[in-house]
């Protein structure tokens, strides 16, 4: 339902514009500390996702040094992506959508904020050489050295509270607010999983079995609790506000809302279905992670109906098209999970390439696509330049898109050839190893999707440092990534 | 932005320029009423159907204590020492089958019937020293015996003796070989434990071998102790 467009009176709208502009202000420094580190970050990880993926084929590769096994390689390339990246970058998304949403500027305490980026971050560096250096715990996505996590979980915090303050400040009016939604939910999921997590696996002795049980637990619910939360708030956030239309559907926002923060944290454990622990855990994680499948259709659909008969916006807006392809890979994520999740796919998918192949689909496919666009649309607004180049802009988009399909697509594959081939009686004669060496050309083409990766994001990296640097274009027109439309003012896409 | 109007001034155009980016968004918007259409209601059933495939019976029945939901019954607790494995194992026969296998290190000598070799190795089967005190057996063991013994009237002077064996072994493994050497071949003796092994090994550090000499005091003498009750365990000691 359209609205009437009631153009405010010429006063309004420039008050409007000075607070929005004051906004910005406010929170410009810490939000572009997180970025600009996330960058780092992501290329630091992609490198390693290269180096790991190499390491699985020609394990010879870089020699015999302990610092850069498999085993040492491939976690820091995922903590990397996770904390280093994913959870920094999706803070500064989360402040910045908030203090615009909730309309209030960020009114102190920004020393703070840096003081917390900059712990984040030396923890982070300490807790990948950690890593490197054998100190690693060797829990999934915890793997950084035990100290590491009152420090990360502390700096979380201290960013998640102004954000909770301005949501209680923000004049609410109903159902307006629903990328706030998520991003307040985000600021509470976090801290309770990751507190949870580690208190479990580090702080309680001897779990046995059931501490691998809560690990698996633990990498759902920060894909599902806080990735994308984020990704979603981001992206109703910035369809409507490319499009112009409002979003489609209150009721739809309702639903995958609530049908996502009740489901979220009862899922995970299924990954070790049939595994050493009581059969209801695996049971419960295996059907709500099925049930997913409900606010993941939902929140796709609400998207699709917004941007519906707006998509040549898509090709010319960079925010809209990063976030698009975020949101088709929403429900690429949520299938994969629903397939790892169920009982007879399971058999064969457990345990096998494609647990790594949805890892990346939601880390990377997901929430990081839906990140790159809100950048591309944050950024601009904080440093008073656009940015420099379209070419620069589409090479990050193409071949971010189709690094991580090929990683997507060669993970899934090869874990179905993996898993069937070890649950065939005919291959009783081939031994593991031989098994294993059988999923070679998926590696190699692994490898080389991250070698795509690393080359966008090296671009992106570059273009990112220019514009905090503030040698962004200076003009007042958008960077476009689509210029065909003469008749369309600018104005309309950005 | 107005880049006609040529009144503007320098600053004025920076200060446009500037917040370009915040005047040409677009407004926030209520949502739209668009309601929940019929045919996800449909979809969201079809995906409830599904997943409600994931309980049913792979819950195992919501017990803590099933991880396998196609087991007709529960299995038994595998840890030692607890379930069905306290009732059902004997210590004495534990003993004797660990016992068995350890008794490696001595049947080089004295034989895998006990009878040793006549003239050379004494014979274990029959032999007063084994079914004799423990104290004296478990000191032959552990420390060694030299010099010229009697065995069932039988005199032997073996070069060089036996050695100290038991102190490589663990006392648990020890007590184990003893228990078997005590009732095997037509032997019956009470148990030796774990916790008698250890007694004499806190009582007597010596570095050299016993002579049948010197053990004669302890000929006769059992070490004090708690024996396991079950079956083949409780047998009075034959002297």
């Amino acid at each position: 339902m359209m609205q009437t467009h009631s153009i405010p009176s010429e006063t309004d709208s420039q008050a409007d514009n000075t607070r929005r502009a004051a906004i910005d202000k406010s929170v410009k420094g810490p939000v572009l500390f997180l970025f600009l580190n996330a960058a780092f970050w992501l290329m630091a990880s992609t490198i390693l996702g290269v180096l790991a993926a190499v390491k699985l084929f020609s394990p010879s590769f870089l020699g015999d040094c302990s610092l850069l096994n498999f085993g040492r390689l491939q976690p820091a390339h995922l903590n990397a992506l996770v904390y280093g990246w994913g959870i920094q970058a999706g803070l500064g998304v989360m402040l910045w959508i908030m203090a615009r949403r909730s309309g209030q500027e960020l009114k102190s305490g920004r020393s703070l904020l840096y003081v917390a980026g900059v712990f984040w971050n030396i923890a982070v560096t300490l807790g990948l050489i950690g890593i490197v250096t054998g100190g690693s715990t060797s829990m999934q996505w915890l793997e950084m050295p035990k100290w590491t996590w009152p420090i990360l979980l502390l700096s979380f915090l201290i960013y998640a509270w102004p954000m909770v303050i301005m949501f209680g400040r923000a004049f609410r009016p109903e159902g307006f607010m629903v990328s706030t939604w998520y991003i307040l939910g985000a600021c509470f999921w976090f801290p309770w999983i990751y507190l949870t997590a580690n208190v479990c696996l580090n702080c309680v002795p001897s779990l046995g079995a059931l501490a691998a049980g809560i690990n698996a637990w633990f990498v759902h619910g920060l894909i599902f609790l806080f990735f994308a939360p984020v990704a979603i708030g981001s992206a109703y956030y910035f369809i409507p506000k490319i499009t112009g239309k409002p979003i489609a559907s209150a009721d739809l926002s309702k639903l995958g809302f609530w049908s996502l923060a009740i489901l979220s944290g009862w899922t995970g454990m299924q990954a070790y279905m049939g595994g050493p622990l009581p059969a209801w855990m695996p049971s419960i994680g295996a059907f709500t992670g099925t049930l997913l499948l409900l606010p993941v259709g939902v929140v796709g659909l609400n998207h699709h109906l917004t941007t519906l008969g707006r998509h040549d916006l898509v090709a010319s807006s960079p925010t809209l098209r990063f976030t698009f392809l975020g949101s088709v890979f929403f429900p690429v994520t949520g299938v994969i999970l629903a397939l790892l999740s169920n009982y007879s796919i399971g058999v064969t998918l457990q345990f096998t390439h494609a647990t790594y192949g949805f890892q990346i689909v939601s880390v990377y496919g997901f929430f990081s696509m839906c990140v790159f666009g809100a950048i591309y649309y944050i950024v601009p607004r904080l440093t008073g330049c656009e940015w420099l180049s379209v070419r620069l802009i589409r090479n990050h988009f193409w071949f971010s898109t189709y690094g991580i399909a090929a990683i997507v697509v060669t993970s899934l594959v090869a874990g179905i050839q993996q898993g069937a081939d070890l649950n065939n009686p005919e291959m009783w004669d081939q031994d593991f190893m031989q098994l294993s060496m059988n999923a070679r050309p998926y590696m190699v083409a692994r490898a080389l999707a991250w070698g795509l990766i690393t080359w966008s994001n090296l671009w992106f990296l570059i273009h990112l440092i220019l514009m905090v640097a503030g040698l962004g274009r200076r003009s007042s027109a958008p960077t476009l990534l689509h210029t065909s439309h003469d008749d369309t003012p600018h104005a309309v896409h950005a | 932005m107005s880049a006609n109007s040529s009144n503007l001034n320098q600053d004025t155009i920076d200060l446009d320029r500037l917040h370009a980016a915040v005047k040409r968004e677009k407004q926030d918007l209520q949502p739209g009423a668009e309601p929940v259409p019929m045919w996800v209601i449909f979809l969201a059933m079809v995906v409830a159907v599904i997943a409600g495939g994931q309980l049913g019976m792979m819950t195992g029945g919501w017990k803590f204590e099933t991880a396998n939901p196609f087991l007709a019954s529960t299995p038994l607790d595998p840890r030692p020492g607890s379930g069905a494995d306290a009732q059902t194992a004997d210590p004495f026969q534990t003993a004797m089958k660990k016992g068995s296998s350890g008794y490696a290190v001595c049947g080089g000598c004295h034989q895998g019937n006990g009878l040793g070799i006549p003239g050379q190795f004494p014979p274990l089967a029959g032999s007063e020293w084994v079914m004799g005190g423990t104290e004296r057996l478990i000191r032959v063991v552990q420390h060694g015996l030299v010099g010229a013994i009697t065995v069932k009237g039988q005199g032997y002077n073996t070069p060089g003796g036996m050695q100290a064996f038991g102190a490589a072994m663990s006392s648990t493994d020890l007590a184990n070989v003893l228990t078997y050497i005590r009732n095997s071949w037509g032997n019956e003796a009470t148990m030796i434990t774990k916790e008698m092994v250890e007694k004499v090994r806190s009582e007597e550090k010596r570095s050299q071998q016993w002579t049948e000499s010197e053990l004669a005091p302890f000929a006769e003498k059992n070490v004090p102790g708690e024996i396991p009750a079950g079956p083949g365990a409780t047998v009075k000691p034959s002297v």
